[in-house]
């Protein structure tokens, strides 16, 4: 078999799919047989992206399709279509995917049921290139609800947990009801345009829908952890950290983001406007709503809510490049919290409240330069990772002169800068609250590792290769850390967007902007938060203002709906099911024709009167000799 | 002589013998002897089809070869599950798998209606005597609603033989004459009402649905498993070839009607199967709102003006949710053996004490509300796309049953298998095994089959597809419904008054 990029391609979803299967079928009790085979699944996919990558020439297009499935006038076709978006995700996700195999590796290793961890990553990795590469919309939806179920699978791993039980539930069904519009929403694409495939409906160049836009749109919403649909997304991290990390802060929930960049020229302008707005204040609200959690995972949690808002804005804002872009800078910082998040729950033998750490610094130095070096990125410190793509995406709201959305995302951007702050202080600086974080130490070798490459190296430098040979830095080389084939098209718009920005003059005062929220936001928490240690200093001193951002009012809003609207129609349906169509209808029809017949046969037939027998006999006969009168007379007439 | 000539009567008549065998003689027979008998009946039509499959590839339609294949896990069920008087439990359950046989087999329609029939008789014995409590009010209601269906479709059936023309019950006879002559819209009409109508109770249409509840929750698992799994197919199946393909017109009349009542089904029994308490019942409603969607794919024949897409889908449907009903009714037998319960109050914490079984059960629940990777996909699928010319507001209810299931799904599997321990749980955990080894097998086959045919649907929509479209050109159909209003109206199109 040769190694060319069709079955490359192909390989990409063979080798998850495969491992999947050997570890859930054969290495379900074996303590390494399920690592060894996902991480070899992990790297092997790495491996073939890179190669794939680097044989795409800028600017080309794979694209393939077979077809799967027909009925009548249904084709469903199988296929792949690699541009430039969908090489930039594909990097980011085998890439980072790879790095977090290794990662679970020391973090699962005193699980019993590695082999179901192993597995469930692997049907991740296939569900989620799946979406990466599908060249059509049914194909796209098919992957997306694997997605759903393989994250159904992995919150669910401790399932005896009733907190993961319920979790996992509300997680898929979530999913289901963004699925629920967006499988609409393709439906009505093939009825509207003939055609789902993606490189179809872009020659074409169609004429918008506005509902199919917003029909599709739930997906994303779902997908992506957008209002509405948020609620699923804090409640997920009852899963293992790492699954944590790659699934429901790096990969999938960007998958939404990705999604709707691929489809961008479906949007029409009333859809980019519910998206900046809708993401905008999810953005802000989630930023600041990190504030009002103890539970080191779930402030975190916040963080991909309100990052993903930022992407969504900047795809309403007109800029979906530069939502991937972003999309692919969190993919690293992002994880790295996570995996610093993890490692210090390992350490701290599954502590998860912040009030109860503090001073882990000296002790986890890795962890640590790891973790500050993600946070300085998340909050945009100038020339890091994250500053490329946030700054970007604020600069294109002022480019734009969309004032209010500016101020939204600036809130945004303080929010993170604040919530860091809060968590360096709370678990690393300071001293040790608890006995638990006083006899921490750093963690093994497989999960420091991962810190150091995605958090050190790419965290840091990751923004670099956007630069080119434009900056002289270690001799050009930077550029490496990203295949070229993945940055075209967003280094284009980036630079695009920066002269805009130079004309405008506005250069100076975005970065000072930046630069004074970064001060303010890290400074102001580390300083705020040391007052208080072993408490939540916000509680402390205006514990109203903390009940509000603990942020419980949308899951009273839903679980009201559940328990008071929802189980109470389906309980009174369920009743009148039994009483007025079995029983009434049903059994009453049953016992009542019966009755009735029995009835009119004691009243007419059985009277025990002798006349009244007589009386029937004889118009049964009549009539008998009338029918057969007139059949003979018919038979007569006939013949004639 | 081809001795593939042989393949049809010796599936039929296997079972019918070895069914007879130990009626018969039952316990005079040695232990080793029935169990060699009944394992013929069982293995013999299911090798059979094996081997036409791999001889002629695809010279079965799915249905068939399927009702043929399913009965090697319902044989496996049943002979290894533990019953009274287990001869005659045996040879009752192969009287109706003969009879099960004989329906898809035939090409006479007296026959198609014959062998129902037929089979129905050892159904309602088997859940007069090996049910479970409320076993007899089930039995009596399941065979008074079953056989009055019957009825008025068998008056159906012999309209449609009269007015026809065609003067014979042979199928093919039968729609080479229709074809070449189409009745009367009139007529279809009313042919049309009663077969739906009839077909509609055997199938468990909105409202006529009321005896599957309570007759899959009281019956011994094994004929809930082949009643849910295959013989209620007989109805689609009837409806398909006899309806919709014989009688377009009639279809169109009837199209508004049955898309409300299809919609009964999945929206009213959706939320009902949300309500349920108990783990059979629950799988037993939502078997019925699993029809709701295959209504809808006939419909859909009527609504894109003759595009076999629908009816394609929901044969598609009907296959995997037999697979997959019969999967979990086994499934749930399994965990009612380890736990002595099947209310959602008393489980709980299952996977614990029996991670296998709970992965299985993951995986069937998964598989019933329609994940991708599994045959029922391709089935709701394709059916939602071909309704795709519906008002958006419509095609929502219709498409929203994939949330309404994965709500009563995932329910279900985290009351008995996930949270900590329920008390009875935790008091048997000591004593709780995880699946046995035959249990596994039944699993395995059914699983196997649904995942074959979900990442390679090929496999069963070949032969569909090919099937479909010739015996019926889409040029002859001419009917079609207002996109708008969804109402008939012949050839034209929409409605004039509808911009």
């Amino acid at each position: 078999m040769t190694c060319s990029p069709e079955n490359l391609l192909f390989a990409l979803l063979a080798i998850p799919l495969a491992s999947a299967v050997i570890s859930g079928l054969f290495f379900r009790r074996s303590r390494w047989g399920a690592p060894i085979v996902s991480c070899t699944a992990a790297l092997a996919i790495l491996v073939a992206a890179v190669k794939l990558l680097f044989s795409l020439a800028p600017g080309e297009t794979l694209h393939f399709s077979h077809n799967w499935l027909t009925l009548g006038s249904f084709n469903l076709n199988i296929g792949f279509l690699l541009d430039q978006n969908a090489a930039t995700m594909l990097f980011v996700v085998s890439f980072v995917a790879f790095w977090i195999h290794i990662f679970s590796v020391g973090y699962m290793d005193d699980d019993a049921a590695r082999g179901r961890f192993f597995t469930g990553l692997s049907i991740f990795m296939f569900s989620i290139l799946g979406i990466v590469v599908a060249d059509n919309l049914y194909m796209t939806f098919i992957f997306w609800e694997l997605v759903g179920f393989s994250s159904y699978m992995l919150i669910a791993h401790y399932f005896d947990k009733d907190y993961a039980a319920m979790a996992s539930k509300k997680a898929f069904i979530t999913n289901r009801v963004g699925d629920l519009g967006f499988l609409v929403g393709i439906i009505l694409c093939q009825v509207t345009y003939g055609t789902v495939s993606l490189a179809e409906l872009g020659a074409a160049g169609v004429e918008k829908s506005t509902l199919i836009g917003l029909l599709l749109m739930c997906g994303f919403l779902g997908k992506s952890a957008q209002f509405p649909l948020h609620v699923w997304l804090t409640d997920a991290m009852a899963g293992p950290t790492p699954v944590s990390a790659l699934i429901h802060a790096a990969t999938m929930v960007a998958a939404g983001v990705f999604f709707m960049v691929r489809i961008f020229f479906l949007l029409t302008e009333p859809v980019l406007t519910v998206m900046l707005w809708g993401c905008a204040g999810m953005a802000a609200l989630a930023g600041l709503c990190a504030l009002g959690q103890t539970d080191i995972k779930k402030s975190l949690a916040y963080s991909p809510l309100s990052h993903l808002g930022f992407m969504g804005a900047a795809i309403g804002l007109g800029a979906p490049e530069i939502a991937l872009l972003h999309m692919g800078m969190h993919a690293f910082f992002k994880a790295t919290l996570f995996l610093c998040s993890g490692s210090v729950i390992h350490a701290c033998h599954h502590e998860q409240d912040m009030t109860k750490m503090g001073g882990l610094w000296k002790k986890m130095p890795v962890t640590f330069v790891a973790f500050l070096v993600a946070s300085l990125s998340i909050c945009a410190f100038p020339w890091m990772a994250g500053w490329y793509s946030k700054d970007m995406i604020l600069s294109k709201a002022l480019l734009v002169g969309n004032y209010p959305a500016l101020a939204l995302l600036l809130l945004a951007a303080l929010g993170s800068a604040l919530y860091m702050g809060r968590m360096l202080q709370l678990v690393f600086l300071g001293k040790a609250n608890s006995e638990h974080a006083a006899h921490a130490h750093e963690s093994s070798a497989w999960m420091t590792l991962p810190l150091v490459v995605l958090g050190v190296v790419y965290s840091l430098g990751a923004g670099w290769s956007l630069l080119g040979d434009k900056v002289a830095w270690l001799g050009g080389k930077m550029t490496g850390l990203l295949p070229s084939a993945s940055i075209l098209s967003f280094a284009e718009e980036y630079h695009h967007l920066h002269e805009q920005l130079a004309e405008a003059g506005q250069v100076t005062l975005m970065l000072a902007v930046g630069v004074a929220i970064l001060v303010i936001g890290l400074g102001g928490a580390i300083w705020f938060y040391r007052q208080t240690p072993g408490a939540d200093a916000l509680q402390r001193k205006f514990p109203k203002a903390y009940f509000v951002l603990e942020y419980r009012w949308m899951d009273t809003l839903y679980n009201a709906y559940i328990a008071k609207v929802q189980q109470p129609v389906a309980n009174l349906l369920g009743l009148l099911d039994k009483v007025l169509i079995n029983g009434i209808a049903v059994r009453g029809f049953g016992a009542g024709f019966p009755a009735l017949l029995g009835l009119l046969s004691r009243r007419l037939l059985h009277t025990g009167n002798l006349h009244h027998y007589v009386f029937w006999f004889a118009l049964g006969a009549l009539l008998y000799g009338a029918v057969l009168l007139v059949d003979w007379a018919n038979l007569f007439c006939c013949a004639q | 002589m081809n001795c593939s000539e042989l393949y049809l009567p010796l599936a039929l008549g296997v079972p019918f013998v070895a069914s007879l065998l130990l009626l018969v003689l039952g316990r005079r027979l040695p232990a080793a002897l029935q169990t060699l008998t009944a394992g013929a009946g069982f293995l013999v039509p299911a090798a059979l089809a094996v081997a036409a499959w791999a001889q002629f590839s695809c010279a079965m339609d799915p249905e068939t070869g399927y009702a043929y294949l399913v009965n090697l896990p319902l044989g496996l069920q049943a002979m290894t599950g533990e019953a009274e008087n287990k001869p005659v439990y045996l040879g009752l359950l192969l009287f109706m798998v003969s009879g099960l046989l004989g329906v898809f087999a035939s090409v006479d329609i007296f026959f198609f209606y014959f062998f129902h029939e037929f089979a129905l008789i050892p159904t309602f014995i088997l859940m007069l005597y090996w049910g479970g409590l409320g076993r007899k009010v089930a039995a009596i209601q399941m065979a008074v609603y079953l056989t009055l269906g019957a009825m008025v479709s068998l008056a159906g059936i012999v309209l449609l033989v009269l007015w026809s023309g065609a003067g014979s019950f042979n199928l093919l006879k039968l729609k080479a004459e229709l074809l070449a002559m189409p009745m009367e819209a009139g007529a279809q009409t009313v042919v049309f009402g009663l077969l739906l109508l009839g077909f509609g109770v055997l199938v468990s249409l909105f409202p006529f649905h009321s005896w599957a509840p309570d007759a899959y929750t009281e019956a011994p698992t094994p004929v809930s498993m082949l009643h849910a799994g295959v013989l209620k197919k007989f109805g689609l199946y009837g409806l398909i070839q006899l309806g919709a393909l014989l009688l377009p017109a009639g279809l169109a009349h009837w199209a508004p009607v049955l898309f409300w009542l299809a919609l009964g089904n999945i929206l009213l029994i959706g939320f009902v199967t949300m309500s349920q308490r108990h783990l059979k019942s629950m799988l037993s409603y939502s078997s019925v709102m699993h029809m709701g969607p295959c209504f809808l794919g006939i419909f859909a024949f009527a609504l894109s003006g003759g595009d076999t897409a629908g009816l394609g889908a929901a044969v598609m449907m009907m296959f995997a949710h037999g697979l997959s009903v019969a999967l979990l009714f086994a499934l749930s037998h399994a965990i009612y053996r380890r736990t002595g319960t099947l209310e959602f109050a008393e489980n709980g914490g299952l996977a614990k004490y029996a991670p296998v079984l709970g992965g299985f059960f993951v995986a069937a629940t998964m598989a019933s509300i329609g994940l991708p990777g599994f045959a029922n996909f391709w089935g709701e699928l394709g059916i939602f796309v071909s309704l795709g010319q519906l008002p958006v507001w419509k095609l929502v209810l219709v498409v929203s049953s994939i949330v309404i299931s994965a709500i009563y799904g995932l329910r279900a599997v985290a009351a008995v298998f996930f949270g900590p321990a329920s008390e009875n749980t935790a008091a048997r955990g000591e004593t709780i095994r995880d699946i046995s080894p035959a249990e596994r097998l039944v699993a395995v086959v059914l699983l196997a089959a649904l995942v074959a045919v979900g990442f390679y649907p090929r496999l069963v929509s070949g032969s569909l597809d090919a099937a479909l479209p010739k015996e019926f050109p889409p040029t002859a159909v001419g009917l079609r419904l207002c996109p708008h209003c969804g109402d008939a109206h012949a050839t034209t199109g929409a409605h004039p008054e509808h911009p």
